[in-house]
């Protein structure tokens, strides 16, 4: 899985070590891409969203699939 | 320790910069090398010339063209008069010459460590798709060209938009036939024929800097993205890279050629296949961006060279490159003697 070789700092700045492309993303997207690479379901990352913060399972459902499209099309996944 | 005097040519640190200055500076930081530079300029202007720091004693050399008896008595002139261990060229135009001559030098005392004849040949455009094959890489879709007939059938063959290339110099993108046939008159005047078309492939420009040993081994393999690049085409900011599938391409072609000396394979990665896009026989003028991250192949190609212990040290993928515009201020002294006596 190609975010597993994903450099994140704790601010949100990604870098590919294997494309040099950098990217910056919001403390949700964060949250979304640490459980990604430690190899979590899509189901499991809206779980610990809707604990985590004040949002609904549909909603965290959206924001989960929209942010792995993202990553899809930045060919980060 | 020992010390080694060392020729380096490309010093001319412009804004199209020559390898020389960041080849000098490897062989400088070397703490186990005991290293004197003789830079060997083309013109009194080269700014390597007044960097005193990295270049110990500069000399005016005839352009390669003007054959071996000026060239080859102007090094053994340095030689005798300076003193002159190893030259690393660092200019394709000067190579087959230095390639052609190295028994010769070799006999008067001036090492080299250099691709032969036949490895030099590989980086024609032309012998592109060749190489590619060989080693496992992709390549684009790459026509040998010399009139208007064949132009227009190659481009109609691999579709618009396509670059238009110079065998060794020259690269243009041509997004009509109008425009290819204007590359082409360009080219074929500045560079002469055959030209190349080429499929134009997008995707992350990404580049190895490495030399072989001549046998089969590598002295180091150091991969980049370009992340910025000045209006010629040269690199200004980059970060290094640990992609396996080009360092393992980079480490076939060596072992496949059994290549010997410098040398920066460009390629483009596209998805998840890497491109092989053109094959320099020498050093890219960043190849202190190598060095700056922990692994110098200048320095490893003078060790193997001089029979030496050299270790092919790791890298991370991150370390940032970042060139910058500097200025020195000097007295006319080193121009006067550059101009008049074509050594300073």
């Amino acid at each position: 899985m190609k975010v597993k070789r994903l450099a994140i700092s704790e601010d949100g700045f990604i870098f590919d070590p294997t494309t040099g492309n950098s990217f910056t993303t919001n403390e949700t997207g964060l949250f979304i891409l640490q459980l990604l690479k430690e190899g979590k379901s899509p189901e499991e990352i809206v779980r610990e969203l809707v604990n985590q913060y004040d949002v609904d399972e549909q909603e965290a459902e959206r924001d989960v699939l929209d942010f792995m499209e993202k990553l899809r099309r930045y060919k980060l996944l | 320790m020992k010390e080694i005097i060392v020729g380096v040519s490309g010093i001319n640190a412009v804004d199209n910069p020559g390898p020389g200055i960041g080849v000098a500076r490897s062989l400088k930081e070397d703490k186990g090398l005991d290293v004197r530079i003789v830079g060997l300029a083309y013109d009194a202007m080269e700014p390597g010339i007044y960097m005193d720091w990295l270049i110990d004693k500069s000399f005016i050399m005839p352009y390669p063209s003007a054959g071996h008896d000026a060239y080859i008595s102007r090094l053994l002139y340095i030689k005798e008069s300076y003193g002159l261990d190893f030259v690393l060229p660092t200019l394709d135009a000067e190579l087959p010459l230095y390639i052609k001559y190295a028994p010769e030098l070799e006999r008067n005392g001036i090492k080299t460590f250099l691709p032969t004849l036949e490895q030099f040949k590989l980086r024609s455009k032309d012998r592109l798709e060749e190489v590619a094959r060989e080693i496992g890489m992709k390549f684009p879709k790459t026509r040998v060209v010399s009139s208007y007939q064949q132009l227009r059938d190659a481009v109609e063959e691999i579709g618009l938009p396509v670059m238009v290339k110079g065998i060794f110099y020259g690269a243009e993108k041509a997004y009509t036939v109008q425009e290819a046939i204007a590359h082409f008159n360009k080219i074929a005047s500045q560079w002469g024929f055959p030209i190349i078309v080429q499929e134009m492939v997008s995707g992350e420009e990404v580049n190895v800097v490495g030399a072989g040993d001549g046998e089969g081994g590598h002295l180091g393999l150091f991969a980049i993205k370009k992340l910025w690049i000045t209006s010629l085409g040269k690199i200004w900011t980059g970060v290094s890279i640990k992609n396996d599938a080009l360092l393992e391409f980079a480490d076939k072609f060596v072992s496949t050629y059994r290549w010997r000396g410098g040398f920066e394979l460009e390629c483009i990665a596209k998805d998840d296949e890497i491109y092989l896009i053109e094959i320099n026989p020498r050093f890219p003028a960043w190849v202190y961006f190598a060095t700056g991250s922990g692994l110098n192949i200048p320095a490893n190609v003078l060790r193997r060279a001089l029979e030496m212990d050299y270790e092919v040290k790791d890298y991370e993928a991150g370390r940032l490159y970042v060139r910058y515009t500097y200025e020195l201020v000097t007295d006319m002294e080193k121009l006067h003697y550059m101009t008049t006596k074509g050594e300073a």
